[in-house]
């Protein structure tokens, strides 16, 4: 047996490793042959371990020096020195002062690129504090660079904070985690813009100064060190702009929030002098030659790979700086689209601009700041409005229910007032909830939609029986007069509208396989659309009784008012719409159940699950709901039947039937007054599946799979 | 704790590997000796140079361990966070990842499961 005693290696090696109580209390002693001599005698693929500890237990362990799982090892294996901020300083590995234009201008586009990197999900530690320079901006001496510094901190806390309070990130969307690093508390917002503004003052007098004068000779280092102030100084003003923005959107009033609109499109302004500029400043040293990560001075992706925890994707890719502007450009596209939200007063208008902006799958950043306008410290909308008068105001666009209309007896009627402030405030938190909904990333809003779908059906009880109460109250004054299905309504349009978004987000989603088309599209043609419409009509024909009883009203005092103008219903718009949404989805449905006739769609051998199985699944979230009822599988199965038309249509006749259909789309959609960019979406797509299933029900190419 | 007993005694179903050693009759005082280390703190060193220290708690035959409570120790040199460790929790080492490996002497001294000369 050899043994070694933890003698002369030891402490030499790695004894400093080990903190005092270790070395204190114990007495280390090699057993490394006789363990691994004991080893040996084990029979291959046997275990041994304690009665508690099982595979199950061992397969929850980390790799060690797996590539994949070992995040230590990273470190180890890079041939340099890892080096802190305070030793790198000691070490005049970086400069702290006398930096360079070009080295200055590099720190910054690098900065800028590890900003974005973390708003793309990826830790700080990772990202922004790979940069040494920002974990201590009081160590700088160059004061560019220190207020930079100290405004990239700012920007990254200012935005974490939005991030955190709006609450719509998934651990995929957003890294909160801070590691303890300081985020510059110790100076105030007021103080970091005006240190930038210092600098950039400083540096606008230095770009004067190089400026060419006329008829001088100009000389080429003067002009490119003009160009390195001009560089420098776009850079500056871009990160106090920026800074200046978020401020701005933490502040409570709305006006703040068309100044941070202002601000950002100053900064957008400087976008393009940014991105000819990159050239300028510093490239990171390659030495790529082993893999190892390319250096930048003030930059050390492994500073704080020990923070991280034992299992963490290694590098952070650090988006290129040619790409930075771009996305720069596109953030400050969408802050701007969330500055506008203010614009929209209906609460129904917000609902659809949350719609709208959440379809282009924008950044976390953006998404908080939407939510966090729109509900102020989630008390008031825009930090004016209450949330319970926006749904009295939307209520009153969409039905028009006599309760809460002026001229009606009810209005101010005590037990009424009771009955319909109780609804609107219970209608306020799912409402609220919707809305944030909108604000989660594409696929946790699928998930979310299921589940709001059991809160909205609770709602749908109480409105329905808010309506009978409140019914029976009117007929006692005004016995010509009706309150019915008018609250249940508009939570029935609600519930509609969610069903329809979780059904298509399945198809954005790519969750449905193709032979499960056919009774997505039935579900939402024959079923949800139907109800929307008439839905839809119901709340119209409300609002025109209610309308009619106003004009009598009026008539009765004075005849002044023509009848003749005739008003664009307010509801006509979104009717039409889902006239042709259902006729496009018809007309899928009928395409789908013909291909699948002729054999063209691929439908997998079902062995542990069924169509059935599968249907049930995809509708799953909808059995919560109570109006309108679940369609179950063997309904479904009898109410598509084909076999009940006599004769059974072959796929020719379905083919020709899905064409009229999209034919109808079409038509419909052409008419459309002012067409938005949705109309003309679906209309590019009715007009190529209407000739194609017209070619299909002529017999063209039936060979061919779609 | 308490070193696992290999006796009988334990419903049968509940550990099939003990069984197997039971049966294997030669090579039982090795199987013994390493079921002492059990649950006792040992340091490895591995071949990058990093010490982890953790509780003993699975081996097999190629000798990779399965650590539990884990920390790991940077080689002293070139490296800025000198003695902070990082907790890893449970961690397995390829056994020809590792260099060697250490228990403490007072552990030993009660099992008498290894000669310790010192």
């Amino acid at each position: 047996m050899v043994m070694k005693s933890s003698g002369e290696e030891d402490d030499a090696g790695w004894g400093l490793g080990i903190p005092e109580k270790m070395k204190n209390n114990a007495n280390w002693v090699d057993i490394t042959h006789d363990f691994k001599s004991s080893c040996k005698e084990l029979s291959l693929g046997e275990l041994l371990h304690d009665m508690l500890f099982g595979l199950f237990e061992a397969m929850s362990a980390i790799e060690m020096m797996d590539p994949k799982m070992d995040a230590g090892m990273i470190g180890n294996q890079v041939n340099r020195k890892v080096l802190n901020f305070e030793q790198a300083i000691k070490e005049h590995a970086i400069k702290v002062k006398d930096l360079s234009l070009p080295e200055l201008i590099g720190i910054m586009d690098t900065c800028f690129c590890c900003l974005i990197t973390w708003l793309e999900g990826h830790s700080l530690a990772q990202t922004v504090f790979t940069c040494l320079y920002v974990h201590n901006p009081d160590l700088i001496e160059e004061p560019a660079l220190k207020a930079f510094a100290l405004g990239i901190l700012k920007i990254c806390d200012i935005a974490r904070e939005k991030v955190n309070k709006a609450a719509v990130f998934e651990e995929e969307d957003f890294q909160a985690m801070t590691y303890g690093f300081r985020m510059a508390n110790n100076v105030t917002d007021l103080r970091v813009t005006g240190m930038l503004k210092d600098v950039e003052d400083e540096l606008q007098r230095k770009v004067k100064s190089t400026r060419s004068r006329q008829g001088e000779q100009r000389n080429p280092e003067v002009e490119l060190e003009h160009q390195q102030y001009l560089a420098l100084f776009n850079r500056i003003k871009f990160t106090r702009l920026l800074l200046t923005a978020l401020i701005a959107f933490t502040k409570k009033e709305t006006s703040s929030v068309g100044e941070a609109q202002k601000l950002v499109a100053q900064a957008a302004d400087l976008l393009s002098a940014i991105h000819s500029s990159v050239q300028h400043g510093i490239q990171s040293q390659n030495d790529t030659t082993k893999g190892d990560h390319p250096i930048m001075m003030g930059f050390e992706p492994l500073v704080n790979q020990r923070l991280l925890p034992p299992t963490f994707p290694r590098y952070a890719k650090i988006i290129k700086r040619e790409d930075m502007v771009a996305y720069f450009g596109k953030l400050i596209e969408r802050i701007k689209t969330v500055c506008d939200v203010i614009n929209t007063t209906n609460l129904h208008g917000i609902l659809d601009f949350f719609c709208e902006f959440s379809e282009q799958s924008p950044c976390v950043l953006s998404r908080s700041l939407l939510q966090t306008t729109f509900l102020i410290d989630n008390k008031k909308v825009f930090g004016t409005h209450l949330m319970q008068d926006m749904i009295k105001d939307a209520l009153r666009y969409f039905v028009s229910p006599p309760v809460l209309s002026y001229k009606c007896c009810l209005f101010n009627n005590h037990q009424a007032k009771d009955y319909i402030d109780s609804f609107v405030t219970h209608c306020s938190r799912p409402f609220c909830s919707l809305i944030q909904i909108h604000g989660h990333n594409r696929a946790r809003q699928r998930d979310k939609l299921g589940h709001i779908l059991e809160e909205f059906a609770t709602l749908q009880d109480e409105a329905e029986k808010v309506d009978a109460a409140l019914h029976s109250l009117l007929i006692k004054y005004e016995p010509q007069r009706q309150h019915l299905a008018c609250l249940g309504t508009w939570i029935l349009y609600h519930n509609l509208r969610i069903m329809i978004q979780y059904l298509l987000s399945g198809f954005e989603l790519e969750l449905y396989s193709m032979h499960e088309y056919y009774y997505v599209y039935w579900y939402l043609s024959e079923f949800l659309y139907a109800w929307l419409m008439s839905t839809l009509s119901r709340a119209d024909a409300s609002q025109m009784a209610e309308e009619r009883i106003l004009e009598e009203q009026v008539k009765g005092r004075s005849s002044k008012k023509s009848k003749k103008k005739k008003k664009v219903r307010p509801l006509s718009k979104e009717i039409t719409m889902s006239q042709a949404y259902q006729n496009m989805c018809a007309g899928m449905y009928k395409t789908m159940v013909a291909l699948d006739m002729d054999g063209k769609v691929h439908k997998p051998q079902f062995e542990l699950d069924s169509e059935q199985v599968r249907y049930k699944h995809r509708f799953a979230p909808f059995n919560s709901v109570v109006t309108p009822p679940p369609v179950h599988y063997i309904q479904f199965k009898e109410m598509s039947d084909l076999k009940k038309y006599n004769p059974a249509p072959g796929s020719a006749d379905l083919y020709l039937a899905a064409s009229k259909h999209f034919q109808q789309a079409k038509f419909i959609l052409e008419n459309v007054p002012s067409p938005d960019p949705e109309v003309n979406g679906i209309l590019r797509v009715a007009k190529p599946n209407f000739v194609v299933t017209k070619l299909l029900a002529g017999g063209h190419k039936k060979e061919t799979m779609v | 704790m308490s070193v696992t007993n290999t006796s009988g005694g334990k419903p049968q179903k509940k550990n099939a590997q003990m069984a197997t050693i039971e049966e294997n009759g030669p090579s039982t005082h090795a199987r013994e000796k390493l079921q002492r280390l059990l649950n006792k703190n040992m340091r490895i060193r591995m071949t990058d140079g990093r010490t982890l220290v953790g509780l003993f708690l699975c081996t097999d035959r190629d000798c990779n361990i399965i650590l539990g409570s884990a920390q790991e120790f940077l080689k002293s040199k070139d490296t800025f966070s000198q003695g902070e460790p990082r907790v890893l929790g449970l961690a397995m080492i390829p056994g020809h990842h590792v260099v060697s490996i250490e228990a403490e002497a007072d552990i030993l001294d009660d099992t008498q499961a290894f000669g310790v000369n010192h």
